[in-house]
């Protein structure tokens, strides 16, 4: 009968430990990345490698994506209204869901298929094939090299595909309102600039920096912590994508209690 | 000189409990041992890539774990490691590769023409053709090449230490006797200090000064070649002669 009770608050121990190992090692490592930026050891041209990587070549998908969320808010919006509200209101809500929520979740998903799995498989592949402990072995540190430049770069990258995403969003919207209930151009903007606050875009820029920050800094860290050949990699891959979208996620919940009142 | 002392690590399972070994200057040391028993682990606390739950370990005096944190800086700067799966960058080439063995002041010191003289003096060193490999990645080579890219990135930077983590396995047998011919002669002619780990039993034997052998968490021999033939201990024994049965074999094939 025991037994049972004893391993369930065993399980809760261990989780709740693991949860603060993982927690732990994340702060060392944002706290390793920026003394590595603060004595200058992080080299300027393998930041702007990961900027390419990470900014440029994620434009193609993140244009699809804010699209397609403009396009289905926008008709989902447009369903919605009953013939005794405003038509413009469909202007309020498609920028507001776009610049709060749409833009910035949807591009942080987008980016820990496209970054962070690539990151945690990079790095994971790097440590089961010693590569990790060569860089180390010649005196090397691991942090300022490979580190610290996906970090940097996540940081700047995200808030500007977020901003990229906005426009594009918000432009399918328009058009697509247009094209399913004939609402017009200056209509639809009267309604996002009757609700419209200067704080909205700051709280989608807020979320979008820590979004940029967490994705690198868990992949990098899962990454590192990889076991055990291929399989390892693969596990150890699985398992970030999961840590990462469920961070962004708690994240994304913790934000409107904190910043919109 | 290298001294582990009391050496303890755990993963989910012991893999070193109490480990305690000198290598002397200048001296050649093979450590053998069955697959999975820590000598990989035992050789990577040399350089805090793998750190222990307790013990230390000391290189020229200078303490890894209990001394300041430039201990290890200088330490790394004395040792050159050869990993078992070579452990090239794989985005770098090989020139690149092997110049990442020196130390990044000397990198900035040397001139580019000094620098790609001692890259392509090193690749010889070790066999290569320079002229045929030098901008090559490492996926575009064979094993056994990799392998001794990865022997060149460690002596580049003329190191007094040298760990060799099965610098042999996976050499066809010109390649291998080449290897053990250069083991052989840094230790001999700059009297570099080498640390051996090699499943090659009965090269490890004539090569070596002393040997010692790895088996259930600590050393079970130390001793000289000789005294590792005529050892009584059974484990040891059976090492020994399938090492012989495997040596005579190879000889057949060859
Ligand atoms: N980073 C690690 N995390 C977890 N376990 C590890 C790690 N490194 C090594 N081990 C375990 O420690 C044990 C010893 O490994 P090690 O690589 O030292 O063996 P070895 O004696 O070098 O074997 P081989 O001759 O096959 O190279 C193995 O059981 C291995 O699974
Ligand atoms: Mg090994």
């Amino acid at each position: 009968m025991i037994r049972p009770v004893e391993g369930w608050f065993a399980k809760v121990g261990r989780s709740y430990r693991v949860t603060l190992e993982h927690a732990g090692a994340l702060g060392m490592l944002s706290w390793d990345t920026l003394v590595s930026i603060a004595t200058l050891k992080v080299r300027l041209k393998d930041i702007l490698t990961q900027l390419h990587i990470m900014g440029v070549q994620s434009l193609p998908i993140v244009f699809v994506t804010a699209t397609l969320a403009g396009i289905v808010t926008s008709q989902q919006g447009g369903y919605q209204l009953i013939s005794s509200s405003p038509q413009y209101i469909l202007g309020t809500l498609v920028v507001q869901s776009v610049v709060l929520e749409l833009a910035p979740l949807l591009t942080a998903i987008v980016l820990v298929g496209r970054i962070g799995a690539r990151i945690t498989a990079e790095l994971g592949t790097m440590v089961v094939s010693e590569q990790i402990d060569a860089f180390k072995s010649l005196g090397r540190d691991p942090i300022s090299i490979i580190a610290a430049p996906r970090i940097i770069a996540g940081v700047l990258t995200m808030p500007l595909l977020v901003g990229f995403a906005n426009v594009i969003g918000i432009n399918a919207g328009m058009l697509m309102a247009d094209f399913d209930i004939g609402l017009g151009r200056e209509t639809f903007l009267y309604g996002a600039r009757l609700n419209w606050h200067s704080w909205d875009l700051f709280y989608g820029f807020a979320k979008s920096v820590v979004f940029g920050l967490f994705i690198p800094v868990i992949s990098v860290h899962m990454g590192l912590r990889t076991r055990g050949g291929a399989e390892g990699v693969g596990l150890q891959t699985t398992k970030a994508v999961m840590f990462m979208i469920l961070s962004i996620l708690v994240i994304d919940a913790l934000f409107p209690p904190l910043l919109l009142q | 000189m290298i001294s582990y002392k009391n050496i303890h690590k755990a993963f989910d399972i012991p893999v070193l409990t109490g480990v305690d070994l000198t290598v002397e200057t200048g001296e050649m040391f093979a450590l053998f041992g069955p697959s999975g028993t820590g000598k990989s682990v035992l050789m990577k606390t040399t350089l805090s890539l793998v750190v222990p739950d307790l013990g230390d370990v000391e290189v020229d005096g200078l303490s890894v774990y209990e001394g300041p944190s430039s201990n290890l800086e200088k330490i790394r700067r004395k040792i050159g490691y050869v990993f078992q799966h070579a452990a090239l960058f794989d985005s770098l080439n090989v020139y690149e590769n092997v110049s990442m063995g020196l130390p990044e002041d000397e990198i900035s010191r040397l001139t580019t023409a000094e620098l790609s003289r001692r890259v392509w003096e090193t690749l010889e060193i070790v066999n290569l053709e320079p002229r045929e490999i030098l901008s090559k990645l490492p996926s575009e080579l064979s094993g056994g090449m990799k392998k001794r890219v990865g022997i060149a990135r460690a002596i580049v930077g003329r190191p007094e230490i040298l760990l060799w983590d099965e610098p042999t396995t996976g050499l066809d047998p010109i390649n291998t006797a080449a290897v053990e011919r250069l083991i052989k002669r840094l230790s001999t002619e700059l009297e570099v200090t080498s640390l051996l780990v090699t499943h090659d039993v009965e090269g490890g034997l004539q090569m070596c000064d002393r040997v010692a052998m790895l088996s259930g968490g600590t050393l079970r021999f130390v001793g000289t070649p000789q005294e590792f033939r005529d050892s009584p201990d059974t484990v040891v024994r059976a090492f020994v002669d399938r090492a012989a049965a495997i040596a005579a074999l190879d000889m057949a094939v060859v």
